[in-house]
């Protein structure tokens, strides 16, 4: 599994106080679209401000036991069928033990079939209905396998959580599943162009306490850096038990990316 | 006698769209003629007596067939090709167009056509091939065409309704490809690489199909060459990397992924009836295609573009770069239609050792999406260049003699900097 994470440069281990154990599900089967740029912007700002991180992937081989020692955990986006191998891991090993860190209020991204994963049920084009962990208040239908995938540009204004309210959000969507909130659930944020969950009400992905469930790709944290460290910092919270505030980062490079497509849309 | 009159017209179109310099023509005759006449392709097809071959795959398609038409055309046939942008079937029409006769006729020894992936199936119910080569399933493009398992399962059933006639020549070293080979109920003839070095350490992580295409159990590679091309095998159900009729020839380019592309084209050849020293003959005064390894003189300076268009390409491009030296890059990155008008795809290449060139320059339609990948490899002395007009200017400012400006460009963005270089139209 070392090999997996060969990408991420081995880089100077800075002496810090605090330190972070970040949780990927199934890098081997959710591996699709760039998302793992989100652990690798999650690392690096950590490293850049000496907070210490340990990766640890999740995989199908891995005990549920070791699920409890983390204090961030990320899933991407699947293919189909490597959805279904991780659902069937999931359902059978480790759905309590996500479920109790996450209610212990662990931060959590997950993205797109991670997303589904997490709601109550994904009902696919062929195939039965499938079962997920129900940590989030949504179900998703992908009715006909012929209509229209959501695909395109995104940006959105983060409703929920409330210290980063308002924050515009860009990001790429690609998905055939429409996602509808059940009683209960609420939305991550609101689209101003774009799909979001169903292309009809308007809403963009769903929370549950600090975890964040959103179908934006791009991947998400590298040109959105303040949910990055917004993640960061209550995971630090949660595990130090104290107030932290973060170094602030330079992010011109992150601006001027999102600008790019906020000009695109003609949002300005 | 529509079909002449579909042609005549085709002919003036693209007459009058060149000569008013509105582009090259390339598929706008054959997109008419379809539209008036959907079986415009099949019924020229089948009253020509070309030999048809169709090659597909993510990667090298281009590649394969200007090898496979040098190829033939070194050795005495000649050969109808379509360009590398008119890969649908409007543009396999247009490429009838301007090769037929004022009678309609189309005369020749082979007709080469690069497909789409996706339009593959409905290529293959206009053109029964004679020969059908596919090259590889790598992820790409996932906005256009859903998963890789699907398009595999969409080629399958169309290649099943072909006659015996066809052959089909398949990478083995792709699990997904050979599978098909194994399903389709036609000849074939695999090709694959068997070279003890030369292997990737460690896994790459653009891989995509390392699952077991029959059972879905993760596959067991006893070498690995890049992404998931290698020699594998399945401990449960027991499926495993068939038997390579070739696995060496002459290389005339650099890089695995063109060992592949040579081996498709030369396994081609000998199926039809070449020999295997008249094909290595021809291949070595094989030149590079347009964007991939292409060499362009700029006034005694040297330029060498490496299409790379998604992570796989990306990849091994780089890789070769780095191996041939490689000082000062620039690349390019574009997110317009025939890029697949997304570019989340850059954070699973691999930049290993990106901050060891002298010089790197970036520009395209979203050159700062590049630079914050790269900024997240520790990678922040770089030059960026809202216009690829300026990045090149600059760059070869900075090149020495003996130097070699190596350019990564997206699909677009290859065209964008070739017209540049070459100061010549050609979309």
């Amino acid at each position: 599994m070392d090999k997996m994470l060969k990408w991420i440069p081995q880089l100077r281990r800075k002496k810090g106080s605090y330190s972070l154990t970040i949780g990927w599900l199934y890098p081997d089967l959710m591996g699709t679209y760039g998302d793992r740029g989100n652990v690798l912007v999650l690392q690096k700002r950590c490293i850049w401000r000496n907070i210490r991180t340990e990766i640890v992937p999740i995989t199908q081989e891995t005990k549920a036991s070791k699920l409890a020692n983390l204090d961030l955990i990320f899933g991407g986006g699947a293919q189909d069928r490597e959805q279904e191998l991780v659902e069937k891991d999931l359902n059978r090993n480790k759905a309590s033990a996500i479920r109790s860190l996450i209610e212990r209020g662990a931060p959590a991204l997950f993205v797109c079939g991670a997303t589904q994963l997490m709601g109550m049920y994904y009902e696919p084009s062929e195939g039965k209905k499938i079962e997920g962990l129900g940590i989030f208040k949504i179900k998703t239908i992908h009715a006909d396998a012929n209509k229209k995938r959501l695909i395109g540009n995104i940006a959105v204004e983060v409703l929920h959580p409330e210290d980063i309210k308002g924050e515009r959000v860009i990001g790429f969507e690609n998905h055939g599943g429409r996602t509808f909130l059940e009683d209960g659930g609420l939305p991550f944020a609101r689209v101003i162009s774009g799909f979001g969950n169903n292309g009809e009400d308007a809403t963009e992905g769903v929370i549950f306490n600090n975890a964040i469930g959103t179908y934006l790709h791009g991947p998400l944290l590298p040109k959105n850096p303040k949910i990055a460290d917004n993640l960061i910092k209550k995971a630090l919270e949660l595990k130090y038990q104290k107030p932290i505030s973060l170094e602030p980062l330079d992010d011109t490079l992150a601006n001027l990316a999102k600008d790019a497509i906020v000009k695109r849309l003609k949002l300005n | 006698m529509i079909n002449c009159i579909l042609i005549w017209t085709g002919k003036l179109i693209s007459f009058m769209i060149s000569s008013f310099n509105l582009g090259t023509g390339a598929t706008w005759p054959g997109h008419i003629a379809l539209r008036i006449n959907p079986l415009f392709i099949k019924q020229m097809i089948s009253k020509s007596k070309l030999k048809i071959i169709i090659i597909t795959g993510t990667n090298g398609k281009t590649t394969t067939a200007s090898m496979l038409t040098h190829i033939l055309y070194q050795n005495g046939y000649k050969v109808i090709q379509n360009s590398s942008g008119a890969n649908l079937l409007n543009g396999i029409a247009s490429t009838l167009i301007m090769s037929a006769s004022i009678f309609g006729n189309l005369k020749g020894d082979y007709g080469i056509f690069e497909i789409d992936e996706n339009v593959i199936p409905k290529a293959l119910m206009q053109m029964n091939p004679d020969f059908l080569i596919l090259l590889n399933l790598f992820r790409d493009q996932l906005d256009r065409y859903g998963e890789i398992w699907s398009i595999a399962d969409r080629w399958n059933t169309a290649i099943k309704k072909l006659s015996d006639k066809t052959r089909v020549i398949l990478n083995a070293d792709d699990p997904q490809i050979a599978y098909l080979g194994i399903t389709c109920q036609k000849q074939t003839a695999y090709f694959g690489l068997n070279e003890k070095h030369n292997h990737i350490e460690g896994e790459q992580y653009a891989a995509d199909s390392l699952y077991c295409p029959p059972c879905g159990q993760k596959l067991d590679y006893h070498i690995q060459y890049f992404s998931h091309l290698g020699d594998y095998s399945c401990k449960v159900c027991g499926f495993k990397r068939p038997l390579l009729k070739i696995d060496q020839c002459f290389y005339p380019l650099v890089g695995a992924y063109n060992k592949y592309n040579t081996l498709a084209a030369t396994s081609a050849a000998l199926e039809m009836g070449l020999t295997e020293s008249l094909i290595d003959k021809a291949i070595q005064s094989f030149t590079p295609v347009f964007g991939r390894q292409e060499v362009i003189d700029i006034s005694g300076k040297r330029v060498q573009l490496f299409l790379a268009k998604n992570p796989t390409s990306f990849n091994e491009s780089y890789e070769t770069i780095k191996k041939l030296g490689a000082n000062l890059l620039c690349i390019s990155l574009n997110d317009r239609v025939h890029d697949a008008i997304d570019v989340s795809w850059i954070w699973d290449v691999d930049f290993e050792q990106i901050t060891q060139f002298r010089h790197i320059s970036l520009t395209g339609d979203r050159l700062y999406d590049m630079a914050l990948r790269l900024k997240y490899e520790d990678c922040t002395d770089l030059t960026m260049y809202p216009n690829p007009r300026d990045a090149i200017d600059e760059a070869l400012l900075n090149l020495n003699d003996e130097e070699t400006l190596f350019i990564l460009p997206t699909y677009t963005a290859m065209l964008d900097i070739r017209e540049i270089l070459t100061k010549k139209r050609i979309l």
